[in-house]
């Protein structure tokens, strides 16, 4: 009874505790479904493909910092119900349609196949409209998924485009960044998350064979890849201001750009992305993160520190381990 | 916590006064009589918890929607219907009953006035025998659309109803195996389900291969997947409904029969609430025996009156 009456009084007392360190989730990434099963993803993805004599699959990553007109991360690139804006819902639809400006141009160089993977982190990779989407195409969407910004991809594909792609971390794109680094590069080589995809197509055979985004990414891309084909959707003015062309301009310059970009494929003028074995990646984590998530990094297999407290590095004979190992990082980054 | 318990227990007394209902019946069928059970984490393109969850379902499902997913979702779902009821009336169906599967939005996804008019709509919540409410011998063929595979599988959104497990009989039971049990009590076959690739192989496994099976997405998470167009979704269900249906009235397909009496075993969500539990055991369920912290098993010769105690547990569950 006394016991009670203590408990209620105390209960009426503020309380005068520190604040509560922010809840924190360890599972590691093995432990929910989808981060770690690349193999799994494109086992099922790959009997879908076009395997017809005359069958040509383009494989679609729909980003949206490089999409027509998009500047600004806060209302643009993730809805209310994630801390963003309206416009959020605006850029959806701009993102289907340069999807579907990008399909029509392939197709009418002969593309037969066009599967899709949302790769933008905005809605937890489900931008792109399905029911807006080409009908044809297949939709890879939500989260997590392995190898988030290619999942599934395999040699049965025959050509990589990226839409709506920013510029790498540190430079002065709209919205730049690159996954959860300050910097990434494999041998010495410096890539951007497109090149990262080419990189990753180019093991298995397949190039990245069109980028579009603001001029920095387009420059930096090419200087990374070599002439493939660019749609320069805008003039980076800051990395959250521009000089934009109208999206209907650039739907036009995506379908022209994507029928050269196949036709330049089917040549054999465009080539995958090979680079010497082993691989030697080094990457160091965004300044900006805590200490927390880079130890959670720190934890995974196969790391080494190297050259700083938030930078590693990792060898590795397959560049899907290497997709496997950011898509883990992406997920201790990016869970809730 | 304690206000929960408290707002929890009006409800369970409330609950313990309903008899076992008896549903009135549905007009005769006027040509031979379909019903799909429309349920939403296997529909075509959705992979999320958010475009499948209106946010009124309960405490616990408030933050779980995202108005511009959940509302685009409901549109979808509707025209898949409508995609099968095309189907099955080529094959010469007359009659099309469509009973509200999914909970988000307790039981009213589909848009009444954008569904198919010849169809007869059941939605609202509570409803007795609740994912094939209004089930009966005029039924032909029961058709399951949007399933998904139950929980621990690797698909997308898998669950089954409020439990980690379940089985009769010792034999695995998704949602389509547990209503697929109580419509043979009416010498109803399932001749079609549509969902992921995860809960297609499941059905297949307690079913049997008969069934027309629509595969709309390969799981390669539990929210996401390899997905198909809306458009390209309805084409084949529009055409498995026409096969299914033309199957089924030659009766081509076998009501799901286990041996009697069923000894039906589950457990209980452990992400639930203690509150949940006490709920379900304040049911005082005649004939069901608790065997463990979270499992129960109840025996009986007939599986409706598994089915009613799932309502009365779903009814615990959805408050």
């Amino acid at each position: 009874m006394i016991a009670t009456l203590v408990v209620a009084l105390a209960a009426q007392q503020p309380q005068q505790q520190p604040p509560a360190a922010p809840l924190r989730d360890s599972t590691p990434p093995e432990a929910y479904y989808g981060v770690t099963e690349w193999r799994e993803a494109r086992a099922k993805l790959e009997p879908l493909m076009d395997r017809s004599a005359r069958g040509f699959t383009v494989y679609i990553i729909g980003d949206m910092e490089g999409l027509a007109a998009a500047v600004r991360n806060a209302t643009e690139m993730r809805p209310p119900t994630r801390g963003g804006g309206q416009d959020h819902e605006r850029f959806r639809v701009e993102l289907t349609d340069e999807t579907n400006a990008l399909i029509a141009g392939a197709r009418e160089a002969g593309a037969t196949q066009f599967v899709v993977n949302d790769g933008h982190g905005g809605t937890l990779f489900r931008n792109t409209l399905p029911d807006r989407l080409d009908p044809e195409a297949i939709l890879i969407r939500g989260y997590p998924k392995p190898i988030v910004m290619s999942t599934g991809l395999n040699p049965q594909l025959d050509a990589i485009f990226i839409v709506g792609a920013h510029a790498n971390a540190g430079t002065p794109g709209i919205i730049s960044h690159s996954f959860a680094f300050d910097s990434f590069t494999v041998n010495g080589r410096m890539l951007n998350e497109a090149g990262i995809a080419a990189f990753h197509g180019g093991e298995l055979g397949v190039p990245l064979a069109l980028a579009s985004g603001d001029h920095v990414l387009t420059a930096e891309t090419r200087a990374m890849l070599g002439p493939i084909e660019v749609v320069t959707t805008k003039l980076a003015m800051s990395r959250s201001a521009g000089a934009g062309f109208s999206p209907a301009h650039v739907h036009a310059e995506l379908r022209a750009a994507a029928a050269r970009a196949v036709r330049r494929v089917q040549s054999g003028e465009l080539k995958p992305l090979r680079l010497a074995k082993p691989y030697q990646v080094r990457f160091c984590m965004r300044r900006s993160y805590d200490p927390w998530f880079v130890g959670q990094v720190r934890a995974l297999q196969g790391l080494r520190q190297d050259g700083g407290e938030r930078c590693f590095a990792y060898t590795s004979q397959s560049a899907e381990e290497i997709g496997d190992l950011l898509n883990r990082i992406e997920w201790i980054v990016l869970k809730p | 916590m304690r206000l929960i318990l408290l707002l929890c227990f009006p409800m369970v007394l409330a609950s313990q006064t309903v008899t076992v209902p008896t549903p009135p019946k549905l007009p005769p069928p006027t040509g031979f009589r379909v019903m799909i059970v429309p349920d939403m984490e296997g529909m075509g393109s959705a992979v999320d918890i958010h475009e499948v969850i209106a946010g009124n379902e309960g405490e616990q499902y408030r933050t779980l929607t995202s108005d511009d997913y959940w509302n685009r979702f409901r549109g979808l779902l509707t025209q898949e219907v409508n995609a099968v009821i095309v189907g099955a009336r080529s094959a010469g169906a007359g009659s099309f009953v469509v009973n509200e599967g999914h909970g988000g939005n307790l039981f009213a996804n589909v848009l009444p006035w954008d569904l198919d008019t010849a169809a007869i709509l059941v939605r609202g919540f509570p409803k007795p025998l609740i994912m094939i409410t209004g089930i009966d011998s005029s039924v032909g063929t029961l058709i399951f659309t949007g399933a998904h595979a139950s929980a621990g599988m690797p698909g997308i959104l898998s669950h089954n109803f409020a439990f980690d497990a379940f089985t009769v009989n010792g034999t695995k039971l998704n949602e389509v195996g547990i209503n697929a049990l109580i419509a043979s009590e009416y010498g109803v076959a399932v001749s079609m389900v549509s969902g992921d690739d995860v809960l297609i192989r499941e059905t297949r496994e307690i079913l049997g291969p008969d069934f027309v099976g629509v595969t709309t997405k390969y799981a390669v998470g539990r929210m996401a997947a390899i997905t198909f167009s809306p458009a390209r979704v309805r084409r084949m269900l529009e055409d498995s409904g026409q096969v299914a249906v033309a199957r089924a009235r030659r009766s081509a397909f076998k009501p799901y029969r286990l041996s009697k009496p069923y000894r039906v075993e589950f457990t209980l969500r452990r992400s639930y609430p203690e509150t949940i539990v006490q709920g379900v055991d304040s049911l005082r369920w005649r004939g069901l025996e608790k065997t463990g912290d979270r499992a129960y098993r109840l025996t009986t010769s007939d599986a409706r009156q598994m089915g009613y105690l799932l309502d009365a547990i779903e009814r615990v569950v959805l408050h």
